[in-house]
């Protein structure tokens, strides 16, 4: 075994995994693409780079369901479908694995582990608790409780600086290939300021769906939703992007007056208009402290979804942690087809204010973006006019909107499957999912 | 008394919604918006007319309608 770069049955290569876990001995071949669902490549790829010829597949069972009894004496099993072998400890002894490891065909190789159903751990449940108890006191006392909302672990502290905002970094939107190119997305709102330098050379659809005013908006929160969806590379106002796709065609809609009232009535004409004007994307920063389900987003959620656009909804702002307050997501956002988006601090830590899941069915959190001093757009004629840095789950929820357009475009894929995109792509925080989901949302990078 | 009404148009009958508009009318619901694109009715009703309503074919569900207030523009949360 000169050229074999594993130590042996059981014990893992130093390249491989330096974790420590109990193995079965055997090893875990992973198929690249180029041979995957090609039986007769898969099996030539084990017998001409590693000699293997003794391998039997999932294919040669009724239903692909290998019985491990009739697998005894192979040397490899191939499973089939999923583009994975498991070879034999002796295979490995004989140089095989070295051999693969350095093949194009071979995506991975490592070793198979040993794996417990977590009702029936190795120690006892009691004892894994004292001994949490035990390391989260000291934290506790170490840190002195400051960092109790902290994503512990890390140091992925983000700051604005001269050419960007925290959040565009913290999402990695700044580094995206992706601007929404030919993604429609539309900002349920309190309309917008359409003189704002920053989108004069911007088609912006507009509607009102409110009495009174037309779509310019005299409240200050529309304008902020929808420069961090849609906001450009290079202000022309000046100052840092804060705008995650840049190049995503807009529409407003205005839901809520002036003074930043509306009903459901106006909202749901809203999201009607934006799904019959193809919007892939809409974007809702408004919610009611309502807990319980309302069939009528539920079932709009819904028929958008199958129409191919999303709807991401602010979480709500009704916590204050540290007052024990945990808060509760209301309507729209707690119906389980409307994204729920909670927010985090440029420490990536959850928000005071951000509304936590509740018991009921769909109210939970789905997803967290950056909702904690949040740069963006701001109405000439309001103070401090032109950019205004705010909080809320209101903000978080527009970087999800332009979050989801940049993986609209880079994915071809809309509704539930864009869903599915975005929770996939989060980053994980080390939070708990009922304040944060899936985790912090971010933007593709091919 | 008169409340704000949300109908939410059943799957099944999302082809029909301008015709199930006609009969909320008639079964005493003053209609306001018929959105067909998502299947849904909003206007008006007595309440005593509530339970006419949800017993139509084709009504999911009748709903007492949602406000939404943000805060007021200056304030640092929103």
């Amino acid at each position: 075994m000169a050229s074999v770069d594993v130590g042996g049955p059981g014990v893992p290569e130093a390249g491989l995994s330096d974790q420590t876990g109990e193995f079965t001995g055997r090893y875990l071949v992973v198929f690249s693409d180029e041979v995957h669902g090609d039986a007769g490549a898969t099996n030539a790829t084990l017998q001409s780079v590693a000699g293997i010829s003794n391998m039997v597949s999932t294919l040669d069972f009724a239903g692909g369901a290998a019985d491990p009894d009739a697998t005894g004496d192979a040397d490899a099993m191939l499973f089939a479908e999923l583009g994975v072998a498991v070879v034999s400890a002796e295979s490995a002894e004989g140089g095989a694995v070295g051999a693969l490891n350095a093949d194009p065909r071979i995506l991975s190789i490592e070793p198979e582990r040993i794996l417990y159903a977590i009702a029936d751990p190795p120690l006892s449940l009691e004892y894994v608790r004292g001994y949490r108890d035990a390391i989260a006191n000291l934290y506790e006392q170490l840190s002195g409780g400051v960092e109790a909302r902290t994503e512990a672990g890390t140091a992925a502290a983000f700051a604005d600086n001269a050419s960007l905002t925290w959040g565009l970094q913290a999402t990695r939107a700044c580094t995206s290939p992706r601007t929404g190119v030919d993604i429609r997305l539309a900002v349920l709102d309190t309309g917008f300021d359409l003189t704002h330098p920053d989108f004069v050379d911007r088609p912006v659809l507009s509607q009102s769906f409110v009495a009174g005013p037309a779509v310019q908006a005299g409240h200050g929160h529309a304008p902020h939703w929808v420069g961090t969806p849609g906001g450009p590379t290079s202000p022309a106002g000046g100052g840092r992007r804060y705008g995650v796709a840049t190049s995503a065609s807009i529409l407003v809609g205005k839901v809520l007056s002036n003074q930043g009232s509306g009903a459901d009535s106006n909202i749901l004409a809203g999201i009607s208009w934006a799904i019959a004007n193809g919007a892939d994307v809409i974007s809702m920063s408004l919610g009611a402290d309502v807990q319980q389900v309302s069939q009528a987003y539920e079932a709009v959620g819904r028929r958008a979804l199958q129409a191919g656009s999303l709807i991401v909804a602010a979480a709500g702002n009704n916590a204050d942690r540290a007052a024990g307050d945990n808060g509760f997501v209301g309507i729209p956002a707690n119906s389980p087809s409307i994204m729920a988006v909670g927010a985090v601090d440029s420490d990536l830590r959850i928000a005071n204010f951000s509304a936590r899941s509740s018991p009921v069915a769909g109210g939970k959190v789905d997803i967290a973006g950056p909702g904690v001093t949040v740069y963006s757009s701001w109405p000439m004629q309001v103070a401090p006019n032109r950019y205004h840095t705010i909080s809320g789950t209101s903000m978080a929820t527009p970087h999800v909107a332009g979050l989801a357009a940049l993986l609209g475009e880079a994915t071809g894929a809309r509704g539930a499957q864009l869903w599915a995109k975005l929770t996939q792509a989060a980053r994980p925080l080390r939070l708990s999912s009922a304040d944060v989901g899936a985790g912090l949302a971010q933007a593709p990078q091919q | 008394m008169r409340e704000k009404v949300t109908v939410t148009v059943d799957d099944d009958h999302l082809g029909q919604v301008a015709s199930l508009a006609e009969q909320l009318s008639t079964a005493g619901m003053e209609v306001e918006q018929v959105l067909g694109e998502i299947g849904i009715i909003t206007g008006s009703a007595p309440a005593e007319r509530r339970a006419a309503l949800e017993g139509l074919a084709g009504v999911s569900a009748v709903e007492s309608e949602n406000s939404f207030q943000l805060p007021p523009s200056d304030s640092e949360v929103q």
